[in-house]
């Protein structure tokens, strides 16, 4: 018997008994539906999380905090020497190494001041790693430094008061320092305790090149690089590494001087986002710290992989409930049809052709559901997305501060839906099927079945 | 065309540990030739019912042979002996058995279907055998539409449309009237002197068997002796 003329049988079969063929589809599309939106959520947050969690750091960065030194806990910060192996690591494509000024510097120019931090950075890789000036050059000399791009928007007239920054967080124009940057000197403010009394010294530096603005609307650049040299001269006055400033008593800590050439903040940048996960694990082995997106990332993946699952397992529960309407409305048709059946086995019908039509009828009403479901999921799916946002907006009277997807349907959700649907209707038609082809001629001719 | 070697058949009734065995057929061995018209005659419970339905394939036999056109059909699994049916043989039944939510058309179309033959040839083929037959212009009549004889003549058109050698026929006038009885068994008798098709007949009817080249009697599951024509 031809495929189409299978359809063609099923179909008309379909038509004996519409309502209740329409209520089992309903049943399936309702399981189906619920099955889609229940995941959905866990598929919503996830995308949510792993956005905000990409969208804040390169995917690409692994961040190095230091070096176990025993199995007790003992921590040593990074050198030269720690970089250089890192470089040597395959597939590393950059290492960045900063130092940080210890302690809050702040920079003038005429009557304009900001509080900010000052770094050391070594440029070249820093340009390996992807950094780039908007304008002016990288500094060559003691005395050139780089401005963050925000650096300009912070430079405040000493004359504001409180009242200086705007409901965003900036410096009000009228206080923000309009003139040119580029090329200007600017005074670096060190303090430190000496004997008792605070004592500062204001180091002449000038502005050779202002960094690109960062690709993150909100992220913030206002730090200022100096040269090695330049932070050896802070030191020189601090007599402390990195210009640690110490207590009005001037008590230097304990294994302050370990701090002298270790770096604050190193960054090894992978070649791509495969190869993160090999060059974490060769640090690991070597006991050092590391922190890397892709890591966390794998991590978050994984507990939503488990709630994932939890999600379609509990929606598949609603379709196995659905799969009962399924194989009680076949097990009907195949009663109510037993005498054609008979007439169709007398005349030649083979007992696998029966089988065939009564699983198509099974999986064609499984079909059918899941793909209503899958279309009422969809509908489901972006009525919350629009309608969630504007209720929470209207009971709390703001916006969600991080742009939350409610519910998401990726192409594999669908696809697991049919799947499972038409795996649950084939084995739950799967009984009447056989039934069907068990249908004793003879009774079934005198009607006794 | 048919052989039925040492065929013998019982029925086993009542529940498990009380079964009462019944015998219906013992030692039948007959045959049919090619172009042959045979009835079988005999009174109630003589066992020509069961004779019938084990050369069609509904029962397995006890034991004993089957051969029908050199196939040793009792031996044949119920798939195959489905695909042997659908090619071979042509049914028509007393109470006509015609599914009831298929139109004439659809019900004559039914093997050919099942044979998966072309729906064009199909079209053909079963607008042809309704000509034939006479009721083209019911085709899209339900069975519960027409007359006992139209049912008939449809079951007839549908044992028909496959083109078998051997027709077995259980009791085909019981639900007729005399007039309409006396066209078919024309009707039959055309069929076999046109096209040479084969017929074992069960009836209780004299006048259907009388039709036949040969009259079978069973009496208590046994062929009577000496009623060989």
């Amino acid at each position: 018997m031809r495929l189409r003329d299978q359809f063609r049988f099923v179909r008309q079969n379909m038509k004996k008994n519409r309502t209740r063929v329409f209520m089992t589809i309903l049943a399936t599309a309702m399981g189906c539906a619920f099955l889609i939106v229940l995941a959905s959520v866990g598929f919503g947050l996830q995308k949510s999380v792993v956005k905000e969690m990409t969208e804040q750091r390169v995917i690409t960065q692994i961040d190095v905090h230091g070096q176990e030194t025993n199995e007790k806990g003992g921590f040593r910060q990074l050198t030269d020497k720690d970089v250089k192996i890192f470089e040597k690591v395959k597939d590393v494509k950059a290492v960045t190494r900063r130092k940080q000024l210890q302690q809050e510097s702040t920079y003038t120019i005429g009557n304009y001041q900001e509080p900010t931090q000052t770094f050391v950075a070594n440029f070249p890789s820093e340009v390996k790693a992807g950094f780039e000036l908007s304008k002016g050059k990288l500094p060559k000399s003691k005395d050139e430094v780089v401005v963050g791009y925000n650096f300009l928007l912070n430079l405040a007239s000493k004359d504001a008061g409180d009242d200086m920054y705007d409901e965003r967080g900036q410096v009000k124009a009228e206080y923000r320092y309009t003139g040119k940057l580029l090329g200007e000197k600017i005074g670096l403010t060190v303090t430190q305790f000496k004997d008792g009394k605070q004592v500062e010294k204001t180091i002449p530096l000038t502005v050779v090149g202002i960094s690109k603005k960062p690709t993150k609307d909100w992220a913030q650049d206002s730090s200022v690089f100096i040269s090695d040299e330049m932070l050896k001269e802070i030191e020189a006055f601090t007599g402390t590494p990195k210009g640690f400033m110490l207590d009005q008593n001037g008590e230097k800590p304990q294994g302050l001087e370990a701090g002298y050439d270790t770096y604050d903040e190193v960054k090894i940048y992978a070649k791509d986002m495969e190869a993160v996960q090999s060059i974490s694990d060769q640090l690991k082995e070597e006991k050092y710290a590391t922190y890397s997106v892709v890591n966390e990332l794998k991590e978050v993946n994984m507990v939503f992989m488990i709630a994932k699952a939890g999600l379609i397992f509990i929606g598949t529960i609603a379709i196995l409930i659905a799969s009962i309407g399924i194989y009680n409305t076949m097990t009907m048709a195949v009663t109510e049809r037993a005498p054609d059946i008979g007439i169709m086995k007398a005349i030649g019908a083979n007992p696998k052709t029966i089988k065939r039509i009564f699983l198509l009828e099974s999986s064609y009403i499984g079909l059918i559901g899941a793909l209503i479901g899958t279309a009422v999921s969809y509908v489901i799916s972006y009525t919350v997305n629009f309608a969630i946002p504007l209720i929470i907006k209207q009971a709390f009277g703001k916006e969600t501060e991080i742009n939350l997807i409610f519910s998401d349907i990726p192409l594999i959700l669908p696809i697991i839906c049919v799947v499972i649907c038409y795996g649950v209707t084939i084995i739950s038609g799967l009984r009447p099927a056989q039934r069907a082809t068990k249908v004793d001629v003879l009774k079934a001719m005198r009607r006794e079945v | 065309m048919i052989t039925i070697k040492n065929l013998s058949h019982d029925f086993v009734i009542g529940k498990k540990g009380r079964q009462t065995i019944i015998p219906v057929l013992r030692d039948i061995s007959f045959t049919v030739e090619k172009g042959e018209i045979v009835t079988i005659v005999g009174r109630s419970g003589s066992g020509k019912s069961t004779l019938l339905n084990l050369v069609s394939g509904f029962i397995h036999p006890k034991e004993g042979e089957i051969w029908i056109g050199g196939e040793k059909v009792s031996e044949l699994n119920e798939a195959k002996f489905a695909d042997f049916r659908i090619k071979n043989l042509g049914f028509i039944f007393q109470s006509f058995q015609l599914i009831p939510s298929m139109t004439a058309f659809q019900n004559v179309e039914l093997p050919l279907i099942l044979k998966g033959v072309n729906e064009n040839v199909r079209k053909q083929q079963t607008e042809e055998m309704l000509k034939k037959v006479g009721l083209l212009d019911y085709q899209d009549h339900y069975p519960g539409e027409l007359s006992g004889g139209q049912q008939q003549r449809v079951s007839i058109a549908r044992a028909l449309i496959v083109n078998p050698p051997l027709i077995l026929a259980d009791e085909p006038t019981g639900s007729l009237d005399s007039e309409t009885e006396e066209e078919l068994l024309q009707f039959i008798k055309e069929l076999n002197r046109d096209l040479g098709i084969t017929f074992l007949i069960i009836t209780h009817d004299d006048q259907v068997a009388d039709i036949g080249n040969r009259k079978i009697e069973l009496l208590d599951g046994r062929i009577v002796e000496g009623v060989l024509v």
